[in-house]
């Protein structure tokens, strides 16, 4: 092996332990026994192992139901995101209607607005139609995101439109193109995308505690806050929770992984 | 089976006219083929025969039945791209039986229909394929099985070759005009290649700017072109076409002073009439005769077996190719005599059309 390569491996393996690190750490952690962590210095590894964090965290704290409510928010939002952005994604990139380009002009420009801002008039609107401090309200956000209807459209738009025409002519309808059609050749997009749904509602904080007031609907995140925040020297319990909300996100990644950097269109047009 | 009908075709893309009313008729199991210049709507007459562009105005009859607002799939059609147009994600068999799928025919119907159109084409060792497994000559194959699968009534085909190599490109001609024996479908086929139009057509339709210049078989069109347009589009090397006046005694003088006798003219031309002589340098004889005109040879592209002389003129006169077999005697700068024979000279007026001759 050459120099050159070697040190190409060596920079990414540090990169790799620098990232990894605060991970391991925190199973670590996750696994002393209480007040154990908050020693000066911190030690790297517990004396003697103990389950007993998960135990309390899954027992008194009740993390199952946050655990839950985490996974059937995050599972709807993925779900109801795909069946609404895929759709919107590829007519605007290849149906023809009345005022198309301008809508999506429009919908890009309000990419640039932050979040944080729809916030307050999305709540007051929700209110109104009585979903604050529901499962539905915390969905609202995620069902059709700009980016997510963006990012199938400039994937869409390599489809060539000769193979739609091909399709038309044998006679799909355009549902059934889209299925039988657009979806798979579009399938390493929407396994991007159903992750990127995904890890974004699975970790996100704001919404739900804005929308949600009642302990029993609160998320992972949510709930591990509210926890910290009573119990601020709970380091073990917390890395525990830490554990509970990343391991799942992590598996459910690389076990996706295979899918997302593989080719799109090869072989159906020339070259 | 089927013949097809297109009543005063035209279409808009927003202001600009691509179509400018164009009319054919293309009788049952003929193989018609539409040549014409980049941009002068051929894809899109065929995309509109297809249902795939919706017409500004006409009609299309596809044998008895009035198909102008219908569906693509329900006019009996099956086209085969210039991309080919594979579906990526299904193997050559499902791609071939993906129409019958939709249409949910029996299970075995539809094996029976792939293996047969596979067995046509030679393409049986690729039906597990993906496409993207193919070469591009395979993949036209499976364009066309895929078209063939359907039984259309009428094939549909936008330069399906030009995709392919020089060699290849010989081949599929070739087998296009196998299959059209086998099968005695109904075939409109687009390309700009003019030998692809004069080797496969039973009749050429040569379009411009929109507008059909003339329609006729491969022979006719080659020995009686109706305007410069369509002489200069077939034939290569390309017809000369040399500016001429009449002249008295049914000669004509050439730009640069000389004269040839022309044929006899159906509509006599006063003396003094500009008009434009045409003549195929195939058909320009080297060697001393009676009414051989000098020319100094100028350059020589030579082919092998045959070379083409470009003649320099004299002093004001236009050069003229001239094709010949090549025996390897003639050499730049050489003078040689060139006959233009009467009986092989095209003769257009000063707007382009053809000025018809007797005798012909
Ligand atoms: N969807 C469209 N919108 C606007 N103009 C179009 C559209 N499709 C085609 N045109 C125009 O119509 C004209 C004819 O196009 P067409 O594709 O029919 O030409 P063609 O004869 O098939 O050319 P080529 O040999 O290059 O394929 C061109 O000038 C083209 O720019
Ligand atoms: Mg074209």
């Amino acid at each position: 092996m050459s120099l050159r390569r070697w040190s190409v491996t060596l920079l990414a393996a540090l990169v790799a332990l620098v990232t990894i690190a605060p991970l391991i750490w925190m199973v670590s952690v996750s696994l002393m026994a209480r007040g154990e962590a908050a020693q000066f210095p911190p030690p790297l590894w517990p004396t003697s192992p103990t389950l007993e964090n998960y135990r309390l965290l899954f027992g008194s704290f009740g993390v199952g139901r946050f655990l839950l409510n985490s996974i059937l928010i995050s599972t709807l939002a993925t779900g109801l995101a795909l069946l609404f952005t895929i759709p919107a994604g590829y007519a605007f990139a290849k149906l023809r209607f009345k005022g198309r380009d301008a809508t999506f002009r429009l919908l890009v420009a309000a990419l640039v607005v932050p979040g944080q801002i729809g916030m307050l008039p999305l709540f007051l609107e929700l209110k109104a139609m009585g979903l604050v401090n529901s499962y539905a309200g915390a969905l609202v956000p995620w069902l059709a995101g700009i980016f997510g209807i963006f990012l199938v459209r400039q994937y869409c738009l390599s489809i060539p439109d000769e193979m739609l025409e091909a399709a038309r002519i044998d006679g799909a309808s355009e549902g059934q193109i889209l299925r039988r059609i657009v979806l798979p050749v579009l399938a390493p997009i929407i396994v991007t995308l159903a992750l990127y749904v995904f890890l974004s509602s699975w970790n996100d904080f704001m919404w739900p505690l804005i929308i949600l007031a009642d302990q029993d609907l609160y998320t992972l995140p949510v709930a591990l806050a509210a926890h910290s925040r009573q119990n601020v020297q709970d380091y073990e319990i917390m890395m525990a929770g830490a554990v509970v909300t990343t391991l799942p996100v992590l598996i459910l990644f690389l076990a996706l992984q295979r899918y997302y950097l593989s080719e799109l269109l090869t072989g159906s047009v020339k070259g | 089976m089927a013949g097809l009908s297109i009543k005063d075709a035209r279409k808009h893309f927003g202001t600009t006219e691509v179509l400018k009313g164009v009319s054919i008729d293309v009788a049952d199991g003929e193989f018609t083929v539409i040549v014409g210049p980049s941009g002068c709507g051929k894809s899109t007459l065929l995309r509109s025969v297809a249902g795939l562009e919706e017409l500004t105005n006409g009609r299309i009859r596809i044998g008895d039945r009035d198909v102008t607002g219908l569906a693509p799939s329900e006019r009996g059609i099956a086209m085969v791209f210039q991309s080919y147009a594979l579906y990526p994600h299904l193997t050559v068999y499902e791609n071939m039986a993906f129409a019958l799928r939709i249409a949910k025919a029996d299970k075995v119907a539809i094996d029976a229909a792939v293996r047969r159109a596979a067995a046509i084409l030679n393409i049986e060792p690729l039906l597990d394929r993906k496409p993207a497994a193919l070469s591009g000559g395979q993949r036209q194959r499976v364009a066309i099985g895929r078209a063939i699968v359907r039984q259309p009534q009428i094939f549909l085909f936008d330069e399906p070759l030009s995709n392919l190599d020089a060699d290849l490109r010989v081949r599929m001609r070739y087998e296009f005009a196998e299959l059209h024996r086998q099968l005695g479908t109904t075939t409109l086929y687009v390309t700009h290649d003019q030998v692809e139009a004069m080797t496969l057509a039973d009749r050429i339709i040569v379009m411009r700017d929109g507008r059909i210049e003339q329609v006729g078989t491969p022979r006719e069109l080659y020995a009686r072109p109706a305007n410069i347009f369509v002489a200069q589009f077939l034939g290569t090397p390309r017809m000369n076409i040399l500016a001429a006046t009449m002249a008295e005694n049914g000669r004509a003088t050439l730009a640069g002073g000389r004269s040839i006798a022309l044929p006899s003219l159906t509509t006599p031309q006063p003396a003094g009439t500009p008009l434009s002589i045409g003549i195929r340098p195939e058909d320009i004889a080297i060697g001393e005769a009676p009414g051989a005109l000098p020319f100094t040879i100028s350059f020589i592209e030579r082919l092998g077996g045959l070379a083409t002389l470009h003649l320099g003129g004299r002093e004001g006169e236009e050069p003229v190719a001239c094709q010949l077999r090549d025996d390897g005697s003639l050499e730049e700068g050489d003078t040689v005599a060139a006959s233009f024979a009467s009986g092989h000279l095209h003769l257009f007026d000063s707007t382009g059309e053809v000025l018809e001759t007797t005798g012909k």
